[in-house]
């Protein structure tokens, strides 16, 4: 069972001395650096040996993040086989092989330990950071990594010329910006406080601020080199961002992956670039990579990535099944294919390996409590509507029929392995009572019915819902929905089913076009960080979305004010955000799930059902479960650094 | 006949015209632009946009421009230098993006029409000779059985058979060494040893339509007086039926090669998205999904180029085969 402990780096210990801000020299619970003499992978001796690379010693930085490796200490080389979903599967390289922050997760995704940063000191009020980086870093081209690189890239991201896009950088009511103090050392400022901070530079959205080196991306920048607008003209391009959007990009978008040149603190570089023509793209070792094992031998072990670019899951299943892909889950580990590569084991040469989802719930069915229709509205803030739903919806069924048996009746609510885990909220209204849901459906106000059987609305209209669903996201959507469909129409509920394209599933929601949306429970383990569904939090809160733009500002247009209970929880959010300790971050954050519980915003269908990874036989030190979400990224957070084959 | 010629080409070009036209509208339909797709994905991925910075990307690529200034911008660059403008989603030129892929599904699909129409007339003609013979239903039913399975089936199909009995996987059309490399004997081999399942699979799809054309065509020929008086003035039986009733026979196939290319490349979008085949079809399929439309709306307008080249290949070859046609066309 997994435990979970936020923040255990956040300053002042159990609320008191909270003036005194704590220094914290991460780093002290890894082994002391090896004294043995450091190795590389043979495949960079002939560098060295021809003068263009730099020994060893002088690529490393002074003290080399030390990596422990799960099982055993590797050896170099070999090839990583895999397969990327057409070329535009960027979230797949971003999780693989670019996992690389400031600090990063435990594997357990319990606390926030260093990475490129060896320490970090953070302000009583929560609105300054200090980090220190280890002392020699160098970008994949050798080019030394400083504090200008990462003030650099705030600075990029804050400019409203530049397209990048930031969650916690250039968020308009509180936007990040940097002060140097020397060449290792750095401060994140902030007008408000932001006491989440640690948890986001720890998750994959922390890696953006390294995404923009200044030694190379600067010369495109007319602020750092004036003759930047007339090179991007030159080539072709209409101003200096394009150019530099074609050459840099930022974060995990796909064309940064095209640029061989842009240099990278990534284990693996790009060689032979993603295209939109490209069949597979060929990785390499970073000959600058900054971490070692408990010998001292710089990583990665293994040479090469080789991903192969396919549109066709069939491809990339038969691929597997012939054992000709060493570690992957993404796309091909589904719930069809399940039997069919446990039975395959054996002759692909691979074994299954345990992904525990970060999801909370299969399917959550979001009814659209900001309807402009006055009498759906008032139906759906309804808490008997939505209760009379859930006694309704025959769970076990769905569960029995779509997923095999695994898992169980759940809500949107905290996962057992969640230290928010709270029995009441995951079970509440999950029982199959055709009685009782008649009860609460009719304490709603429903109890005429039509010809048919289907429940009226107070101005006489029967009771049609039309739930968007995106199949091609995940097709047992409408699997569940059809069974759900049956089961509720059994309550004289009607539901149909509007199977739609992504683009306009979004495009619904600030018009306000949509009586119910579905989604996967994301925030099962990621409580804090993606509250979407205890309140409205962001635009992913489809059941509130005038709501959640009262409480972002994003759309001032369509904001409207939420209901009370909805603005405690945003007070008790804020309140969250601001508050340097953990402990009582935690208990803020019960609260608002308690309230979240009272009211019943959204209806959840099973408890996630454990996923799986295929790995080839010979390929060591994988953890043999690990945890997948987008913020914990899935294999990156397990060091991938440190597989390698036997 | 030069008449003839110059009256196509000017029509062709207003075609081509229209065509663009047609094809940036369609493209531009749908609800949302590349930018609403494109943070459909951000968002998902659980980064917020902020909409002021999505306002300027908007301002940036141009797509709060009115629909025909747009048009204007993208149609003034592909007839001034060429330029089809640029993919947002992959942020480069579309020219970059989509000759080698068109390359590939031209010379594939040219492939799968020489095999459809080797294997499918010789057919067609013995079907027709031989009518209600045991050859003629075995042909019908072979001809049906590739009308009636669907393509991605078929494909889906043998590549399991392929992983079953020989423990490789049927994908891509190069091997790993030839994939970036230039066009060579080494790699039009490479290319050939790779191409076959889905030329099979492409061209099953259309044998039997053109079996049963040609049995139809060529039946309605056999009866005709000319028939029965070649035969009785002696000439040998291949003789009469090749050289006169077949070449009419011909006919309304050879008018509709023009119409071959771009249903073969709508066809076998999905065949080449389950073999993973580097052609058009499948960058057509994501450039529309993602409304990358610059891409989306230069790969519609090449496919509808071809039609119109093809159209005119058609004419000509007609012109050869039936001299009639000429004077319809020329006067």
């Amino acid at each position: 069972m997994l435990k979970r402990i936020l923040h255990r780096y956040a300053p002042a210990p159990a609320g008191r001395s909270r003036n005194a801000a704590a220094i914290l020299l991460a780093g002290i619970a890894l082994s002391p650096l090896p004294a043995l003499a450091q190795q590389q992978a043979p495949m960079l001796d002939e560098g060295v040996a021809s003068g263009e690379l730099p020994p060893v010693a002088e690529r490393l930085p002074k003290n080399p993040l030390v990596v422990q490796p799960l099982e055993s200490v590797g050896k170099y080389g070999g090839v990583w086989r895999m397969g990327l979903r057409g070329g535009d599967d960027n979230g797949m390289i971003a999780k693989t092989v670019a996992y690389e922050g400031l600090v990063r997760w435990d594997h357990s995704w319990e606390k926030v330990i260093p990475n490129l940063a060896v320490s970090w000191e953070i302000s009583d009020d929560a609105t300054e950071y200090t980090f220190k980086l280890r002392e020699g870093l160098k970008w994949s081209d050798g080019h030394p990594l400083t504090s200008e690189d990462i003030a650099f890239a705030v600075e990029m991201f804050n400019n409203p010329e530049y397209p990048a896009n930031s969650n916690w950088i250039d968020v308009q009511s509180n936007p990040a910006s940097v002060e140097v103090i020397d060449e290792i050392t750095f401060k994140f400022v902030f007008e408000k406080p932001n006491g989440t901070l640690m948890d986001t530079l720890a998750s994959i959205n922390g890696t953006q601020v390294l995404t923009i080196p200044k030694h190379y991306c600067g010369q495109f920048y007319p602020g750092t080199n004036p003759d930047a607008a007339k090179m991007a003209t030159d080539a072709g391009f209409q101003n200096w961002s394009f150019l530099m959007e074609d050459k840099c990009a930022w974060g995990w978008e796909t064309s940064r992956w095209t640029n061989p040149e842009l240099p990278t603190i990534s284990p693996w570089i790009v060689k032979e670039p993603l295209s939109g023509d490209a069949a597979r793209i060929i990785w390499e070792r970073n000959p600058y990579y900054w971490k070692v094992d408990t010998e001292g031998n710089q990583l990665p072990y293994i040479d090469r990535l080789n991903m192969r670019v396919s549109q066709s899951l069939e491809e990339l299943t038969l691929l597997a099944l012939n054992g000709e892909i060493d570690f992957q889950d993404r796309h091909i580990a589904t719930n069809a294919n399940q039997a069919v590569f446990f039975d395959g084991q054996d002759k692909g040469d691979y074994r299954l390996g345990k992904v525990v989802q970060s999801t909370s719930s299969s399917l959550v069915l979001q009814l659209n409590l900001n309807h402009d229709d006055p009498v759906k509205r008032a139906l759906f803030q309804n808490k008997d509507f939505r209760i009379g739903l859930s006694h309704a919806i025959d769970r076990q069924e769905i569960i029995d029929v779509v997923f095999i048996g695994q898992g169980e009746p759940f809500q949107v609510a905290p996962r057992p392995e969640s230290p928010f885990y709270d029995e009441k909220m995951a079970k509440q209204y999950t029982e199959f009572d055709p009685e009782l849901a008649a009860k609460h459906l009719d304490a709603a106000g429903l109890t005429e019915k039509d010809g048919g059987g289907t429940r009226l609305m107070s101005d006489g209209r029967p009771v049609r819902i039309t739930v968007d669903v995106i199949a091609a996201l995940r097709p047992e959507w409408v699997d569940m929905l059809e069974l759900m469909q049956l089961q509720l129409a059994g309550a004289g509920i009607d539901i149909e089913i509007n199977n739609i394209d992504r683009a306009l599933f979004y495009d619904k929601r600030p018009n306000n076009d949509y009586d119910a949306q579905v989604w996967a429970g994301d925030g099962g383990l990621d409580v804090m960080q993606e509250p979407r569904y205890y309140f409205p939090s962001s635009p992913e809160s489809v059941w509130a979305y005038k709501w959640q733009a009262w409480y972002t500002g994003a759309e001032p247009s369509i904001a409207e004010e939420p209901a009370d209970w909805a603005k405690k929880q945003m007070e008790l959010y804020n309140e969250l955000n601001a508050e340097g300790d953990a402990e009582r971050r935690s208990e803020l954050m019960r609260e608002i799930l308690a309230i979240a519980r009272e009211n019943f915003p959204v209806i959840g269908v099973s408890l996630m059902p454990d996923g799986y990874y295929i790995a080839k036989n010979n390929l060591r030190n994988v953890a043999p479960s690990m945890i997948n979400a987008w913020l914990f990224p899935e294999p990156g957070g397990y060091d991938p650094v440190q597989w390698y084959f036997e | 006949m030069l008449r003839f010629l110059a009256g196509r080409l000017i029509s062709m070009v207003l075609t081509i015209w229209a065509i663009s036209f047609v094809a940036f509208a369609i493209i531009q339909l749908p609800p949302g632009d590349y930018l609403t797709a494109y943070m459909a994905t951000v968002s998902a991925a659980g980064e917020r946009v902020n909409p002021a910075e999505l306002e300027a990307m908007r301002r940036q690529y141009g797509l709060g421009d009115p629909f025909l200034v747009q048009y204007w911008k993208w149609i003034t660059g592909i007839f001034t230098n060429g330029d089809f403008g640029r993919s947002f989603e992959w942020k480069r030129p579309v020219t970059e993006l989509i000759w080698g892929r068109l390359g590939n599904s031209i010379l594939l699909e040219g492939l799968a029409v020489l095999v459809m129409w080797l294997v499918a007339l010789p057919i067609g003609v013995y079907a027709a000779v031989r009518k209600y013979s045991l050859g003629d239903y075995l042909a019908t039913v072979f001809g049906f059985l590739g009308l009636a399975v669907p393509n991605f089936l078929f494909a889906l199909v043998l590549m399991y058979l392929s992983y079953v009995w020989f423990g490789n996987t049927l994908g891509g059309l190069f091997s790993r060494e030839f994939e970036t490399a230039h066009w060579s004997l080494p790699r039009l081999w490479d290319f050939l040893t790779h191409a076959w399942a889905p030329v099979i699979v492409l061209a099953t799809a259309g044998t039997a339509q053109l079996i049963r054309i040609m049995r139809a065509n060529l039946l309605d020929e056999l009866k005709k007086p000319y028939v029965t008086t070649a035969r009785s003035k002696g000439l040998p039986e291949w003789k009469v039926i090749v050289k006169y009733p077949v070449r009419v026979a011909l006919n309304p196939l050879v008018s509709t090669i023009g119409w071959l290319l771009p249903t073969l490349v709508s066809s076998s979008v999905i065949v080449s998205v389950v073999m993973n085949l580097p052609t058009a079809g499948p960058l057509l399929l994501r450039s529309l999904t993602s409304q990358d439309m610059y891409l989306a709306g230069a790969i519609i307008m090449l496919l509808g180029v071809l039609t119109v080249v093809g159209t005119l290949v058609s004419d000509l070859i007609l012109a050869w085969l039936d001299p009639r046609i000429r004077y319809g066309g020329g006067q």
